[in-house]
C-alpha cells in the first residue's frame, strides 16, 4: 500500500474521529450501558446457580461483538454515507483505485476501533471484577481473524448499497444476527463453525478465559478460522466487485 | 461540422462513445456515437440543454460510468485499458455532488484529495496553500465546509480537484448555483488554468454566458449526440447577422409592410399597435438601412430608436438545435 495514501487517509480518519468525538464516545457509552444491563441482569438471575466462567465468557463475547459491530458498520455504512455525501465518485477517481483507498480507510479505522475496544474491555473488567489473560501475541491475531468475516459481510452489504440505495434497515438487522452467530455453541454442527464470529469467539475464550496460548490451540481449529475468514472476505469482495460493475454500468455510483 | 483533426497536442480524444441506460424496462440513449477532442491549454465547452448527455459523457471518460462502446484516449493512452494511469492525469468536479467532506475544512479537504491522488502533501504545502488563496479561500481555510456559503463550497470542490495537480480537469456545471460575483471569479479562475498553467479544462454547462466567456472551443450536444464542434468565435460569427430593431410611432399598415417585404428578406413585428411599433429587420448589407429609413419616412412613420442585435452564443446555440425560428418572415 502506498505510504502517502495511507498517511493522508489516517490523517483524515483522525480528524473525522475528533470532529465526531461526542458521537464516538456516546456510542461507546451506550455499548457499556447495554453491557452493564446484561451483566447485572445476568448476575441477579445467575446468582442462585453456579455460573462458572460464564461472566468471563460474556465479557469476551461482548468484546468480539463490539469490535464486529464497529468494523461492520464502518464498511457498510461508509459506502452509503460517501454516496450520500457525494464523495464516493471522488474516491473512484483516485489512481490507486477505490479499493486501496477503502483498504487504507479500513486500516486506519481499525486502529481506532481496537483502541476503543481496549477501553471497553477495561471498563468491563473493572465492572465485573473478573480477570482475563491478555496475551496480545495470542489475542490480537485471533481477534482480527474473528472479525475478518464481518468485513466480508460488510463488503457484501456495502456493494449492495451501491446498487440498492435504501437498505439501511437490513444493515441494522444484520447487527443483531451477529449476536446469534456468537451464542450458538460451535460443537453442534461443523456448519455452525462456518458462521462469522462463532469459532473465533470460542477460541478467544480458550485464550482469554482458559489462559491458553495461540500455539496451544488445535491446528485444525486455527486452519478453520483462517478458512472462514478467507472465504467470507473473498465472497464479500466478489459481491462488492459485481455490484460495483452493475453500478458503473447503470450509472449509480453518484446517485443516492 | 464535427471536426476531425489530428494534432500533436491532443490531450483527450473521444471516439464513437455510446451509452444506453436501461431504466424500468426502457432503453434511454444517453450518449450516441460521440466523438471530439481536447487540446493542450484550451478550455473546451460541452454545451447542451439539461439531459443532453454532458454529465454522462464526462463520467464515461472518467470511468465512473461504463460506456457500451467507443474509445477514450487520455494523452494517447486508452482510458478503458489503463484507467488508473489515466486517472493520474485527470481530476473532476462533478455536478450535483458535494465533492468534498463537509465536516472537513478546505485545507483538510485539499490535503486529503491531494493524498489520494498520490501527492506528497508535506512537500506540497506551499502549493496547496497558494491554491486556497488563489481561489479566495484564504480567510476560510480552517472553517468546516458545512459552515461555508454555496460559492465557497464550490470553490473548495474546485480547489480539491486542482490539488490533484492534473493536466486535464473536468468541471461539470462549475457555476451552477453560484452568485454573480462568485460566478465571475470562477470564470477568471478557469481562464487562468488554461492561459497561465497551460492546463486543459473540459467544462460542461448549459449557461451560454459562461461558455462564451471562458471556452476556446465548443462542442454542442443534443440528445446525446454532437451537433457542432467548432471554436467559440467561429460559432458566433457563423450566426452573425445585421439585425436591427427599430422602435417608432405611427402605424405600419399593410402597404408599408408590403414595401418592406419587397426589399428585406426577414422582417418581424413583435410588438405593434395603432400608434407605435417595434420592427425587426435583417439587412444583407449596411447600405440597405438607408432604404429602410426611406420607406418609413415616405409612409410618415417616425423613428424613435434603433439598435443592432449583438450576436452571441445563445442565439447560435438555439439556431443550431433548431429552437429558434428566427425573425418572422
Amino acid at each position: 500500500m502506498n505510504w502517502i495514501l495511507l498517511r493522508g487517509v489516517f490523517e483524515k480518519t483522525i480528524i473525522m474521529w475528533r470532529r465526531y468525538l461526542f458521537n464516538s464516545l456516546s456510542g461507546l457509552a451506550t455499548m457499556y450501558i447495554v453491557f452493564c444491563l446484561l451483566f447485572f441482569g445476568f448476575r441477579s438471575v445467575g446468582a442462585a446457580i453456579d455460573v462458572g466462567d460464564t461472566v468471563e465468557g460474556l465479557v469476551v463475547g461482548y468484546l468480539v461483538w463490539v469490535l464486529a459491530i464497529m468494523a461492520y458498520s464502518e464498511l457498510s455504512w461508509s459506502v452509503l454515507n460517501e454516496a450520500q455525501a457525494g464523495t464516493l465518485e471522488q474516491m473512484y477517481l483516485s489512481p490507486f483505485g477505490f479499493h486501496w483507498v477503502k483498504a487504507a480507510h479500513l486500516l486506519s479505522t481499525l486502529v481506532l476501533q481496537l483502541a476503543m475496544a481496549g477501553v471497553m474491555l477495561l471498563l468491563m473488567l473493572i465492572t465485573t471484577g473478573e480477570r482475563l489473560s491478555l496475551d496480545l501475541f495470542s489475542v490480537l491475531p485471533l481477534l482480527l481473524l474473528t472479525v475478518a468475516p464481518v468485513y466480508g459481510v460488510g463488503y457484501m452489504l456495502g456493494g449492495l448499497a451501491l446498487v440498492y440505495k435504501r437498505i439501511q434497515a437490513f444493515f441494522q438487522i444484520v447487527q443483531f444476527i451477529f449476536i446469534a452467530f456468537l451464542v450458538v455453541p460451535p460443537g453442534g454442527s461443523p456448519l455452525v463453525q462456518f458462521l462469522p464470529l462463532n469459532l473465533g469467539n470460542h477460541l478467544l475464550r480458550q485464550v482469554m478465559v482458559g489462559g491458553a496460548s495461540i500455539l496451544q490451540l488445535e491446528v485444525v481449529d486455527l486452519g478453520m478460522l483462517l478458512l472462514v475468514a478467507a472465504v467470507y472476505l473473498a465472497a464479500g469482495l466478489l459481491v462488492f466487485f459485481r455490484c460495483e460493475r452493475v453500478a458503473r454500468r447503470d450509472g449509480l455510483l453518484g446517485q443516492y | 461540422m464535427e471536426q476531425e483533426e489530428l494534432r500533436l497536442d491532443t490531450v483527450l480524444k473521444v471516439k464513437g462513445l455510446t451509452k444506453t441506460f436501461r431504466r424500468r424496462g426502457r432503453c434511454v440513449s444517453a450518449v450516441r456515437d460521440m466523438s471530439f477532442s481536447a487540446w493542450s491549454g484550451e478550455v473546451l465547452g460541452l454545451l447542451g440543454p439539461n439531459g443532453a448527455g454532458k454529465s454522462t459523457t464526462i463520467k464515461c471518460i472518467l470511468g465512473l460510468v461504463q460506456p457500451d462502446s467507443g474509445e477514450v484516449e487520455v494523452f494517447g493512452r486508452d482510458a478503458m485499458q489503463h484507467r488508473r494511469e489515466c486517472l493520474r492525469m485527470m481530476s473532476a468536479v462533478l455536478e450535483g455532488s458535494r465533492n468534498v467532506y463537509w465536516r472537513l475544512t478546505p485545507r483538510e479537504n485539499v490535503r486529503f484529495f491531494a493524498s489520494i491522488q498520490g501527492r506528497d502533501v508535506r512537500r506540497e504545502t506551499e502549493r496547496l496553500e497558494g491554491l486556497l488563496h488563489l481561489l479566495g479561500l484564504g480567510d476560510w481555510v480552517d472553517v468546516p465546509a458545512m459552515e461555508l456559503s454555496q460559492g465557497m463550497k464550490q470553490k473548495t470542490a474546485v480547489a480539491c480537484a486542482l490539488a490533484r495537480d492534473t493536466p486535464l480537469i473536468f468541471l461539470d456545471e462549475p457555476t451552477l448555483g453560484l452568485d454573480v460575483e462568485t460566478s465571475i471569479e470562477m470564470r477568471g479562475m478557469i481562464r487562468h488554468l488554461a492561459e497561465v498553467e497551460q492546463r486543459t479544462v473540459v467544462l460542461s454547462s448549459h449557461d451560454m454566458k459562461v461558455v462564451q466567456q471562458v471556452c476556446d472551443r465548443v462542442v454542442i450536444i443534443e440528445d446525446g449526440a454532437v451537433v457542432v464542434d467548432d471554436t467559440t468565435d467561429n460559432l458566433i460569427s457563423l450566426f452573425q447577422r445585421r439585425l436591427y430593431r427599430v422602435r417608432g410611432s405611427g402605424r405600419i399598415d399593410g402597404e408599408t409592410e408590403r414595401q418592406l417585404r419587397e426589399i428585406f428578406r426577414n422582417i418581424g413585428l413583435p410588438d405593434v399597435d395603432d400608434d407605435s411599433f417595434l420592427l425587426e429587420v435583417e439587412v444583407a448589407r449596411p447600405e440597405a438601412l438607408y432604404d429602410l429609413m426611406d420607406i418609413l419616412r415616405a409612409n410618415g412613420i417616425l423613428v424613435e430608436g434603433i439598435s443592432q442585435d449583438e450576436p452571441d452564443l445563445e442565439r447560435a446555440f438555439l439556431q443550431i438545435i433548431g429552437r429558434e425560428e428566427g425573425v418572422r418572415a
